[in-house]
């Protein structure tokens, strides 16, 4: 074998400079081909094609077998239209996320061979952990639990387990877990240490604030806004005062109700665009607790009625509550939000990363029944509640009117609308199949045949989907 | 319906059930399996209440004769379609089809089905017959001579390469390939053609330091071609290999054409747009019974023009089936010949040999010519270099590159066995069975 490579070597240096190679062959290969320059080029090709194998002494390096999870993996029978929903749609945003968590939500995981998350996708639920951290080749930590997780046990668990143990923690020992969190977010790189703080947000309180004082001077600009938010929700860090009497001098804090009299806050249009944006940009920059300070109101006032404003300036508003807002401003504004018959549901979706689990699961069914905005503002707020709505709850909703008319708009066959009845389904039909719970599922599915749209249709693909899995057993 | 008479003529040949090993319906949709010229069946679905219509046949007319002969067929004699659960195919392409209703025609011609039948049924006259044979021997002959001169430009040109020197070919293969398969299909010599269209792809996929190796293999093929060509221009393999393929007809008309009764699985699918305009369509079949011919290779071609195109299965699909393969040393491009469909089961892969590379030897020696052929390999793992280079790497020792980067969960699982093709450089995986059941791969 030697011999043949380095025979090759020599009739390739003369080939590549354009030289005739007959002098360089082997004496056997000389007396085959003659003079024949072209079989030698022949012979050579022949030989190196299977007399050499490839050159694997260089080291290999084989990974950890991917772990078994505790989740049993889809049936088969689901999977390919798992795969299905998983491709990008053409028209249409990707469904991955959201479809992964309704998987979840039935019990199941997806197999690895159709979908594994990346290393960065923190989003993906707790199941998968073990993955996420054989994709971050963290495997070799050993999994836990062992020991319980504490500063001296922190560095034995991988991220994604360090993860999702400080967030039951912080839940049950809300001290505990900040003690773990101040210790270890030192050592962390920057982008964990902001996931780290991050989770004080669960069940934040006074005992928080030391802490969060500490990291005003944090050398990530990103940690130090979050930690003023976070100070901000607890009525602390008031801000520049004079910020907050410039924003306060551009809203009104009107009175309205004839018999309950509560106030508003009032945002109006201003003379130019250069004022909006400044408004914008102080919406972003001072906290609710200052704006109510300068309006000689409290922190409550201002979310005892949704707010008077175009919808630019209102979720602006929103969005200041959202982050620095206290935990009763934001369960009172998302509940004047959803009571108002003018203010648009989707306004609450700066508010949804504020709302507990268990509140999200009882507050679902009044976003999908005042959500008039093709499902997008019920999808996005759902988070872990997929597949949970009934058909009563989505069929309340003036989506569902949508969903009707453009079918039928479909089944007539009529050329007229049907590009754009075609558009609105695509998008509208899997967010719907998402959301309903099984039963629910099947019952739509039925009505849309009897409306006329075929039972094949692919658009029907997550309705089907969702009929079928039934949530698993735990 | 039909877009003009010629196309309704064209669906009353296909009127015979024989042609349709597959005629279902659920509800408006029926849907059926029609053997046409290709290697893979036409797949066809119709809705008979608004007669939209979809088939994977390249045909640009709307609805196609196979959609118009699935309906006449249903109208003819419906019972004949079995009552039957929406395939998974059907739901794929539900939402792909054009508009419902007919289209509107593009002649308002009279078409008559009666004439279409007439002329279906019309026997061939014996002197235009005659005649056709006639050409078509001149044809061969006069193809013969100009493929010769084709070949003895190639063996300049190749000569002329090595003399400016390869390094200078490898850094610029494209437009130096693009000229000597122009002169190759006025030569009449267009499979050969192609496939020297497509060498600069081949090997500009490579690292640089890569190339000069693969050039040599590659053009070492060309000159042994061409050669055995000269020697044998009535082999039916290396005509294949340089002017073009038979038809169906003619493999199936052929009494020496090899024929396989299995049980086949369908190991993967690879789509590629050529350069000359047609989209190749490969589909990898493996024998599960203990037989000596291991693998069948079904393969398509659609212009680009008519849009994005498949074969008819899904990989992981099992039938059994008679397979004709195409006359070679070692016989690998095939047709179905009839199809039924068996039972979905868990079993494993036929063993192999311990050196998966014993067999490329074996059949290079026989086919020197050929670019690639399919392996099976035993249990292995898929593995990184130290520079990051992925490997498949066989637990009995020996390792092969691969030629693309797997999907994550292959770097995952222990593998029982895969299906790879292996091109003397680099090995693209077709399929697994692992302990995560079946990977399929991009192929």
């Amino acid at each position: 074998m030697h011999e043949i490579e380095t025979a090759l070597a020599h009739l390739r240096t003369a080939w590549l400079a354009g030289r005739p190679a007959h002098d360089a062959a082997p004496q056997a290969w000389r007396d085959a081909v003659g003079d024949d320059e072209l079989a030698l080029l022949a012979l050579a090709g022949q030989a190196a094609d299977v007399l050499t194998r490839p050159d694997s002494s260089a080291g290999f390096v084989e990974r950890a077998l991917l772990p078994s999870l505790s989740t049993p993996t889809l049936p088969d029978a689901h999977r390919a239209r798992f795969r299905r929903l998983l491709a990008p749609p053409k028209n249409a945003p990707s469904l991955e996320h959201p479809l992964v968590a309704f998987v979840a939500a039935r019990g199941y995981a997806a197999h690895p061979a159709d979908w594994l998350p990346c290393a960065k996708d923190d989003w993906a639920p707790d199941l998968y952990a073990p993955w996420l951290d054989w994709m971050r080749d963290e495997a070799h930590a050993a999994p836990g639990p062992k020991a319980d997780l504490t500063s001296e046990t922190y560095e034995s668990w991988s991220w994604t387990e360090r993860r999702k143990a400080l967030v039951e923690l912080r839940g049950e020992s809300p001290a505990v877990a900040l003690g773990i969190i101040a210790a270890k977010a030192g050592s962390e790189p920057a982008e964990r240490r902001l996931r780290l703080i991050e989770l004080l947000q669960i069940r934040l309180s006074e005992a928080d604030a030391d802490y969060l004082e500490t990291l005003l001077k944090d050398r990530s600009d990103r940690i130090q806004a979050l930690a003023r938010a976070l100070l901000a929700r607890l009525g602390r860090g008031a801000g520049t005062p004079e910020l907050a009497t410039e924003l306060a001098a551009m809203v009104e804090l009107n009175k309205i109700g004839l018999i309950k009299r509560r106030t508003q806050l009032s945002i109006k249009p201003l003379k130019t665009p250069a004022q909006h944006v400044r408004r914008r940009e102080l919406f972003h920059l001072v906290p609710l607790s200052a704006l109510a300070s300068a309006l000689n109101a409290e922190e409550l006032q201002l979310v005892e009625s949704a707010p008077d404003a175009a919808f630019a300036d209102a979720l602006d508003f929103v969005s200041c509550v959202a982050t620095t807002g206290s935990d009763a401003a934001v369960t009172a504004l998302i509940a004047q939000l959803l009571e108002s018959k003018d203010a648009p549901v989707a306004l609450v979706r700066p508010l949804a990363d504020r709302v507990a689990p268990e509140e999200r699961k009882a507050l679902a069914p009044s976003f999908i029944m005042r959500d008039a905005d093709l499902f997008e503002t019920a999808l996005d707020v759902a988070r872990d509640t997929l597949g949970q709505a009934s058909h009563s709850t989505i069929s309340a909703s003036p989506t569902f009117a949508t969903i009707k008319a453009n079918v039928e708009i479909m089944a007539r066959g009529e050329d007229a609308g049907r590009l754009a009845a075609t558009r609105i389904l695509e998008l509208l039909l899997p967010r719907v199949g998402l959301l309903l719970d099984a039963t629910g599922a099947r019952d739509l599915l039925n009505e849309i045949a009897n409306w006329g749209l075929s039972p094949a249709d692919p658009r029907l693909d997550m309705l089907h989907f969702n009929a079928a899995l039934t949530e698993k057993a735990t | 319906m039909a877009p003009d008479q010629s196309a309704l003529s064209a669906a009353s040949a296909l009127l015979k059930p024989a042609k349709w090993p597959v005629r279902a319906q659920s509800g408006a949709l029926i849907w059926g399996e029609c053997q046409g010229s290709g290697a893979n069946p036409y797949r066809v679905v119709a809705d008979i209440e608004n007669i939209g219509s979809k088939c994977t046949c390249p045909s640009r007319k709307f609805p196609c004769k196979h959609a118009i002969a699935l309906m006449w067929m249903f109208v003819d004699d419906g019972g004949a379609f079995q009552s039957g659960e929406i395939p998974a195919w059907v739901n794929d392409w539900m939402g792909r089809r054009r508009g419902g209703g007919a289209a509107a025609t593009a002649k308002s011609e009279p078409k008559s089905m009666a004439l279409a039948q007439e002329e279906a049924a019309k026997p061939a006259d014996p002197a235009v017959e005659a005649r056709r044979q006639a050409a078509a021997v001149k044809r061969a002959e006069d193809t013969r001579k100009s493929v010769l001169a084709g070949l003895e430009d190639l063996e300049t040109w190749i000569t002329d390469q090595m003399r400016a020197g390869l390094g200078t070919f490898v850094n610029e293969p494209g437009e130096r390939c693009r000229r000597i398969a122009a002169r190759l299909v006025d030569a009449k010599a267009g499979a050969l053609a192609s496939r020297i269209d497509e060498m600069p792809s081949r090997l500009l996929m490579l690292p640089t330091d890569e190339r000069l190796d693969a050039a040599i293999m590659e053009l070492g093929k060309l000159v042994v071609l061409a050669r055995a060509w000269r020697a044998a221009p009535n082999d039916p393999e290396l005509r294949r290999e340089i002017v073009t393929s038979e038809t169906r007809e003619d493999i199936l008309r052929d009494p020496r054409t090899p024929r396989v009764t299995a049980t086949w699985e369908v190991l993967g699918e690879r789509v590629v747009t050529r350069r000359d305009g047609l989209v190749s369509v490969s589909t990898w079949l493996l024998n599960l019974d203990a037989s000596a011919q291991r693998f069948a290779l079904l393969l398509d071609f659609f212009p680009a023009s008519a849009g994005r195109r498949t074969g008819a299965f899904a990989p992981s699909d099992r039938f059994h089936a008679e397979v004709a393969f195409y006359p070679a040393r070692t016989p690998l491009r095939a047709v179905i010949v009839s199809r039924a469909d068996a039972a979905a089961a868990a079993d494993a892969w036929p063993g192999t040999a311990s050196d998966a590379l014993s067999g490329y030897a074996e059949l290079k020696r026989e086919a020197p010519w050929r670019i690639e052929a399919p392996m099976l390999l035993s249990k292995g793992r898929v593995a990184a270099d130290k520079g990051g280079r992925m490997w498949w790497r066989a637990q009995n020792g020996g390792a092969l590159p691969l030629r693309m980067a797997p999907p994550a969960i292959a770097l995952g699982a222990d593998i029982e066995s895969a299906v790879a093709l292996w091109d003397g450089v680099r090995l693209s995986l077709i399929a697994a069975q692992s302990n995560w059941g079946r990977i399929d791969f991009d192929a």
